[in-house]
């Protein structure tokens, strides 16, 4: 049985792994794991197609998989889901000029205080000797080319690895834009989500233990508003996931989930 | 502290001669002086007796920010350094140095508004401080080193996020002009001072974050009314050119955006554009030091602006200059603002292609290189005015052995060969023979070595020269006799510029004229420049208010090179700026809700308590005449122009007698010695000043 679900987080995909494992042991009626994984998706609620999509985290791939619960229209090609953010937050480091007024303005027109290191778009970190640091590669940022590079969150698609990592589901696609918002009621502040972004683009905040990350100021963000030399746009979602090279290499075997369709 | 946002919540102490280290209070111990100047002048008073020399281990420096440093309010990259001035003749007494950069808001996430450095390390050291902590660490191996390599030495233990201040070989070979530097191009004067501590720098780095106390949507209003108001880089207000949004232009501001005057060295190049004054995003395209000090042909160096944390106008322009790698081996990126852009250039007479030529350009590159990685201070460019007339009049000849003189090229400096900086500065730097090691001392230290008379210098106008070894900055060719008032009250070159920021902002003379009776109660405050009228009291409330507006800067950690906002771009304000802006942002940000009165009181505090320091320095309280002297060639024109004629800058001797009289009657002090009242003191606060300085015979 190829049961694929991506999107969901490590804690509800290891639920339903672990039932997968006992119907291995003991088979179950389609009924019974229909109501179990909608049961651990969305309990007590009446199923349609697209609400399962967007409770799921708004990734599922492999969906042909989903023949066996009924899901499926049938037409034999693997329907991959992808549910964006509307919108994206895009920067241009020739313009960059070092002010960090996005950092201030992330972090105290949304939290009422200042902290590059809470901002949820990242400027201080390449400031001096840009993302290479001072040990390695072409030296960038005020000590070097001059060059700084903002870094942003790229509202990944699929996967999603700050959501797929959260073992408490936590980050949740949340309208108007779509945006992966992390749900500070369920935020443990175990920190699991800053080590999975291949980006680092997820911030803690200490003061309320709770990791937190760019959610486009539902749709307009406070940095673009605030760069005083136009190095900032908020533009209509594309996928820049593979097009930005990640600062840390993805967690590798992230979950054997993907196996399935990544082999 | 709890309730209060804005302040970090702790000052740093150093004890570097036991290694001991302690935290401080804020808010408990120095919120009536706010921050930066203040709490130095406050710790300078308290701790610092009268008679310690600026290098004794006695004597302490402070470095401190203010409860506005980190925040996202407009131009707040600010860090005062204050402590007993070296170069200050002939008596070293109390004075600051201004240094932006990263290094106040990174000190601010680390936890801490101040860092008080005290005693004397055995052998080299630096200051690590990281999120609440601070370390004192060997700092042999940095001795010796550039700013530019011990910055990076540092950023290597500390990591690549790391804001460091340190000195270069000037500071640790105290020579009196030197400067403590971050982020590249950031200085402030008193690097001599770490040097004698044996303190090579102080990194910090910093993760936390500072509470905005008031509600954020409020905060959020204000920035953005702050921003609306915003102007160019010393709030000038009217673009340099016609512009299609603007009434005016002035070709003498510093708004220099344009559409066709291109960042031509950034890949690819960036159009500056109209920069009509609505549009917050291109504030940043407004200032372009570069082009404004070096001319028009280093807009094709023009890499981007840059500056410090958080503030939108990017005086540090950043420029890239490839010839001079290839010429002198060194970086062909250089970046800086104001009189440090053209530090190097101003040692030459001419240049082969003329005064604004990539010669000229390629001299600047070479004393931003120097200057900027030696830590070497030209005293506001008095440096160069010295050395030019010790050179043309042969008193170098004179006082210098003659091998020594014949070991310069002077037929380079004559000629405009930037090449002749190779020669200077380095030697400046590392007190290497008679002449450079006498320029190094300041003015009125080398005039004293060489034993020419402090007169000699006060005659010429074209030295600049003011007192105490320091010169002019901004006096009446700015502002008239308020520029004079201004430029008599400091104990180094007056760091003042709340009143040129406002009478060079750009705007006709009546638009100025209407502006001027809300802030200071009539037309008659100023003057069309050069065209000045007798004295009356609107100009002394003018000089009132510019001072304490520059120690309310100096405290809160706002930038008195932008502020006060006295006048915007905004046809439809006016343009009208924000005299109360100050009160609303310190209000917003602490949650200590203080009106503009009520803040400018505060302000008066903190330049009164300088006045006491420099009144129990000099152990007189005739500072009317031991003081606040002015120039002679203040009251000469080379024309022998009178007086309150057209095109003259000539002041009146009677007259400034007069504007001092009425200044000081605005202060409540006493008009026959200058020296503030004791019921100044009490209204004030300080009545514990009034109390020893009385004791000493030193109120009246």
């Amino acid at each position: 049985m190829g049961l694929c679900v991506l999107g969901l987080n490590a804690a509800r995909r290891k639920a339903i792994f672990n039932r997968r494992e006992n119907l291995m042991k003991s088979p179950l009626t389609t009924e019974e794991i229909t109501g179990k994984i909608l049961g651990i998706i969305a309990p007590g609620r009446p199923l349609s197609r697209r609400r399962v999509l967007k409770l799921c985290g708004a990734t599922i791939a492999g969906m042909a998989s989903w023949n066996c619960l009924g899901l499926s229209h049938g037409t034999g090609v693997p329907l991959i889901i992808t549910e964006n953010a509307l919108g994206l937050v895009v920067a241009d480091p020739t313009r960059c000029v070092g002010c960090r007024r996005c950092e201030l303005a992330c972090t105290e027109y949304n939290d009422g205080k200042s902290s590059h290191a809470l901002s949820r778009i990242k400027v201080r970190r390449n400031q001096n000797f840009g993302p290479s640091g001072l040990y390695a590669g072409q030296r960038l940022g005020d000590m070097g080319n001059g060059l700084i590079v903002q870094d942003f969150c790229k509202q990944c698609p699929h996967p999603v690895p700050c959501a797929d990592a959260c073992p408490n589901g936590a980050i949740e696609l949340k309208p108007p834009t779509n945006a992966r918002v992390i749900d500070e009621e369920k935020c443990t502040g175990c920190k699991v989500c800053l080590k999975a972004c291949p980006w680092e683009m997820i911030s803690f905040d200490p003061g309320k233990d709770k990791a937190t990350k760019c959610f486009l100021c539902d749709g307009k963000p406070k940095c673009v508003e605030a760069c005083p030399a136009e190095a900032l746009l908020y533009v209509p979602w594309l996928d820049l996931t593979g097009r930005v090279p990640p600062r840390v290499p993805p967690v590798a075997n992230r979950s054997q989930a993907c196996v399935d369709c990544h082999k | 502290m709890a309730q209060y946002g804005g302040w970090a919540g702790k000052v740093l102490r150093v004890d570097l001669s036991t290694g001991r280290i302690t935290t401080e209070d804020t808010v408990e111990k120095y919120r009536d002086y706010v921050g930066g100047t203040g709490i130095g002048y406050k710790v300078l008073w308290d701790e610092v007796g009268p008679n310690v020399k600026a290098f004794d281990p006695e004597n302490k420096i402070i470095f401190a920010t203010g409860p506005l440093a980190g925040t996202s309010a407009p131009c707040n990259g600010r860090t005062a350094i204050t402590t007993l001035w070296p170069s200050c003749w002939p008596k070293h007494l109390v004075a600051s140095g201004h240094m932006g950069g990263h290094f106040a808001a990174e000190l601010k996430y680390a936890g801490f508004d101040g860092v008080i450095v005290e005693g004397r390390a055995d052998h080299p050291v630096w200051l690590a401080i990281s999120d609440g902590k601070a370390e004192i660490r060997d700092g042999r191996h940095l001795w010796g080193q550039g700013i530019r390599r011990t910055n990076y030495e540092i950023s290597r233990e500390m990591g690549a996020e790391a804001a460091v201040a340190a000195i270069g070989q000037a500071g640790e070979n105290m020579v009196p002009l030197s400067v403590i530097s971050n982020s590249g191009s950031h200085t402030g004067a008193g690097g001599a001072v770490l040097g004698s501590k044996n303190l090579k720098a102080i990194g910090v780095r910093g993760t936390g974050s500072i509470r905005i106390a008031g509600d954020k949507g409020d905060w959020e209003k204000a920035v953005k009314h702050h921003l609306s108001i915003l102007g160019a880089n010393n709030q000038h207000v009217v673009p340099n050119s016609p512009q299609p949004w603007a009434e005016y232009y002035n070709p003498g501001t510093r708004w220099l955006a344009a559409r066709g005057r291109v960042w031509g060295a950034s890949d690819p190049p960036i159009d500056t554009g109209t920069g009509d004054p609505h549009n917050l995003n291109r504030i940043a395209y407004r200032t372009n030091s570069a082009a404004f000090f070096l001319g028009p042909d280093a807009w094709k160096n023009t890499v981007r602006g840059n500056g410090c944390t958080a503030c939108p106008i990017r005086c540090h322009t950043r420029i890239k200059v490839p010839a001079v790698a290839s010429k002198y081996g060194i970086s062909e990126i250089g970046q800086s603002t104001c009189i440090r852009l053209v530090l190097g250039k101003r040692f030459f007479k001419k240049f082969p292609d003329g005064p604004l030529g990539q010669t000229s350009i390629e001299a600047c590159m070479l004393g931003m290189h120097f200057a900027d990685d030696l830590g070497i201070w030209d005293n506001y460019g008095q440096l160069q005015r010295d050395f030019h007339k010790c050179h043309n009049e042969g008193i170098f000849k004179n006082k210098v052995g003659a091998k020594e003189y014949q070991s310069y090229s002077w037929d380079k400096l004559e000629r405009g060969d930037p090449a002749f900086l190779f020669e200077l500065l380095p030697r400046i730097a590392n007190r290497e023979g008679e002449l450079a090691t006498a320029l190094g001392l300041g003015t009125g230290f080398m005039l004293e070595r060489w034993s020419i008379p402090e007169a000699e210098w006060k005659k010429d106008h074209q030295l600049n020269y003011w007192k105490h070894g320091h010169p002019k900055h901004h006096s009446h060719e700015d502002a008239g006799q308020c520029g004079v008032v201004i430029n008599t009250q400091y104990n180094r070159d007056a760091q003042c510029h709340s009143h040129s920021n406002f009478t060079r902002n750009g705007l006709p003379i009546e638009v100025q004229k209407k502006l001027a009776v809300d802030l200071w109660g009539s037309e008659a405050a100023i003057d069309p420049l050069g065209e000045f009228t007798p004295m009356n009291a609107h100009k002394a409330k003018m000089a009132k208010w510019s001072l304490l507006r520059k120690e309310l800067h100096d405290s809160i950690a706002l930038c008195n090179w932008m502020g006060p906002w006295s006048a915007s771009p905004l046809k439809e304000r006016g343009y009208k700026g924000d005299d109360s802006l100050e009160s609303l942002l310190y209000s917003l940000a602490t949650g200590d809700g203080k009106s503009r009165e009520e803040l400018d009181e505060v302000a008066e505090r903190i330049f009164v308590l300088h006045r006491a320091l420099t009144i129990r320095g000099m152990g007189t309280r005739d500072m009317r005449t031991q003081h606040d002297t002015i120039p002679d060639w203040v009251f000469a024109d080379e024309k022998d122009r009178a007086p309150f004629t057209k095109g003259t800058i000539r002041m009146d001797k009677t007259d400034i007698g007069n504007a001092m009289t009425m200044f000081y009657r605005e202060l409540g002090w006493d008009t026959a010695t200058g020296s503030p009242t004791r019921d100044t003191y009490k209204r004030l606060g300080l009545p514990e000043v009034a109390e020893e300085l009385g004791k000493a015979g030193l109120t009246v």
